[in-house]
C-alpha cells in the first residue's frame, strides 16, 4: 500500500481531471433534468408526437417537415431557451465543452513549453471547429 | 401507430444491455450502439450518429478523471495526438452529414459504409491479440516520444508493484490516429476499437494503459458533437434515454464482470457485429437498388 502513493503523476493530469470531473457531472444534471419535463410534456420546442412522426427522414428533412425550418449552427437552441428540448441541448453543449475547459486548466501546468503549446493547438483547434460548426 | 414513448423506452432499454455487455465483454458500447440502432429502431442515421458520438464522450468524461489520477491514463499521449484527432473527427463528421443528405440516396450510402467499416472492426478484433505488458526497449523508443519524454507508470495490484511503461512509433501511430478521428467523426462510433489495438501493439503501450489513454483521447472528439447540434441532429427523445441506459447498464455490467466468464460474452458480441455489419450492407445495397429487397 506504501508503494501506491509513490506513483508520480502529471500535475497536468490532476489539473486536467478535476476540471473534467466537475464539468461533466454539471453537464449531466443540465442535460437530464430538462429532458425529464420534456418528457413529461412541459414547454416542449418539438412536440413529442411530431417528431415520432419525421424522426426516421435525415436531419434537414425532419427540421423541414416537423418544424418548417432550416437548422444551421447553434440559434436553434439559444433562441429558445424557454422550451426544455432546447435546454437539455445546453447539458450537451457543456459537455462537448468540457475537454477544452480541461486543456485550459492543464497548460499552467505542463512540465515542458513543448506541452504548453502542444495543448494550446488542440485548443485552439477544438475552438476554431465549434464555431466554424456555427457557421455551416 | 406506435405511442412515441415506445423507443425512447426501448432505447433506454437497448442501451441498459449494451451498457452491461460492454464491460463484461471488453467491446466499446458506440462501436455496438450505432450499427445495431440503425438495424433496429426507426430513428434516422443521423440523429443516431449523433447519440453515439455524446454517448461516447460522456463515457469518457465520467471515466478520465479517475484513470488520470491512477496514472493509467497518459495525458502526454493525450496532448501529442489531441491536435491531430481534433482536426480529422471534425471533417469526417462533416463528411458524413453530407454524404447522407446531399447525395442522392446518401443515406444508403452511409449505411453501406457503415457496414463495411463494421466488418473491418470485426476483422481487427477477431485477430488482434492483446500483449498485457508488451516489452518496449530503450533502442526501440523513438526520438519524438524520447524527446517528449512520454513515459509513465501505475500502480498494478496483480503484480503488488508499480510498473513503468514507455513508448515507441509515436510518428506511425500520430498518423493512425488521425485516420481514425475521420472515421470515428464520420460514423459516431467512438474510436475505441482502434485506438486500443494502435496504443498496445504499435507504441507499446501496457493493456490497461492503452485502454485508459484511448478513453482520454475519445474527449478530443467532442467537437464533432457541434456538427451533429449544428445540424439539429441531436435530439433529447434519443440522447437522453441511451445516456440514462449506457450510464447504469455499465455499473451494472462491472459487477456482472467479476462473475462471468468474459471470453464467452466478448465472441457473443463480436458475433453481434458481424451481424450489424452485414445487416448494414444489406440495407445500404437494397436502398441503392443493386440487390432486391430480402430484409
Amino acid at each position: 500500500m506504501e508503494e501506491k502513493r509513490e506513483i508520480h503523476v502529471d500535475p497536468m493530469a490532476l489539473a486536467f481531471a478535476k476540471i473534467m470531473t466537475i464539468f461533466t457531472i454539471i453537464g449531466i444534471i443540465l442535460m437530464v433534468v430538462p429532458a425529464v419535463f420534456y418528457f413529461m410534456g412541459q414547454n416542449q420546442y418539438i412536440p413529442l408526437h411530431v417528431a415520432a412522426k419525421y424522426w426516421h427522414e435525415p436531419a434537414v428533412d425532419f427540421w423541414k417537415d416537423a418544424m418548417h425550418e432550416t437548422v444551421h449552427g447553434y440559434d436553434w437552441i439559444f433562441q429558445n431557451l424557454q422550451y426544455t428540448d432546447c435546454q437539455s441541448m445546453i447539458g450537451v453543449l457543456l459537455l462537448m465543452i468540457t475537454p477544452l475547459l480541461s486543456m485550459f486548466a492543464a497548460i499552467p501546468k505542463a512540465p515542458q513549453k513543448v506541452y504548453k503549446i502542444l495543448l494550446l493547438v488542440a485548443a485552439i483547434e477544438f475552438i476554431i471547429s465549434m464555431v466554424v460548426k456555427g457557421i455551416f | 401507430m406506435t405511442a412515441w414513448w415506445y423507443w425512447p423506452l426501448f432505447m433506454f432499454i437497448f442501451t441498459l444491455l449494451i451498457g452491461i455487455i460492454s464491460p463484461v465483454s471488453g467491446v466499446g458500447g458506440g462501436v455496438l450502439y450505432v450499427p445495431l440502432a440503425t438495424v433496429l429502431t426507426p430513428f434516422s442515421v443521423d440523429f443516431i450518429r449523433g447519440a453515439g458520438l455524446v454517448m461516447a464522450v460522456t463515457s469518457a468524461l465520467s471515466s478520465v478523471p479517475y484513470l488520470l489520477r491512477k496514472g493509467l491514463a497518459n495525458i502526454r499521449l493525450f496532448a501529442v495526438i489531441a491536435p491531430i484527432m481534433v482536426i480529422t473527427s471534425v471533417v469526417g463528421g462533416i463528411v458524413g452529414l453530407w454524404v447522407s443528405n446531399a447525395l442522392p440516396n446518401g443515406k444508403y450510402y452511409v449505411k453501406l459504409l457503415l457496414g463495411i467499416i463494421i466488418l473491418l472492426v470485426f476483422f481487427i478484433m477477431i485477430t488482434s491479440k492483446r500483449v498485457e505488458f508488451p516489452e518496449v526497449r530503450d533502442e526501440d523508443v523513438d526520438a519524438w516520444s524520447r524527446k517528449l519524454g512520454i513515459v509513465g507508470e501505475w500502480y498494478e495490484p496483480s503484480l503488488e508493484r508499480i510498473v513503468q511503461y514507455k513508448i515507441k512509433n509515436l510518428p506511425v501511430g500520430m498518423a493512425m490516429f488521425g485516420v481514425i478521428g475521420f472515421v470515428a467523426g464520420m460514423f459516431g462510433l467512438g474510436a475505441g476499437w482502434a485506438n486500443v489495438p494502435l496504443l498496445n501493439l504499435v507504441m507499446g503501450a501496457p493493456i490497461k494503459v492503452a485502454t485508459a489513454t484511448s478513453m482520454l483521447i475519445i474527449t478530443a472528439n467532442a467537437p464533432a458533437i457541434g456538427i451533429y447540434l449544428a445540424k439539429g441532429a441531436v435530439l433529447p427523445v434519443v440522447v437522453v434515454p441511451s445516456i440514462l441506459g449506457i450510464t447504469i447498464g455499465a455499473r451494472i455490467g462491472a459487477k456482472i464482470a467479476e462473475v462471468i466468464k468474459p471470453a464467452f460474452v466478448r465472441w457473443l458480441v463480436i458475433g453481434i457485429l458481424f451481424l450489424a455489419g452485414v445487416l448494414n450492407i444489406i440495407k445500404g445495397l437494397q436502398g441503392l437498388g443493386v440487390i432486391p429487397h430480402i430484409i
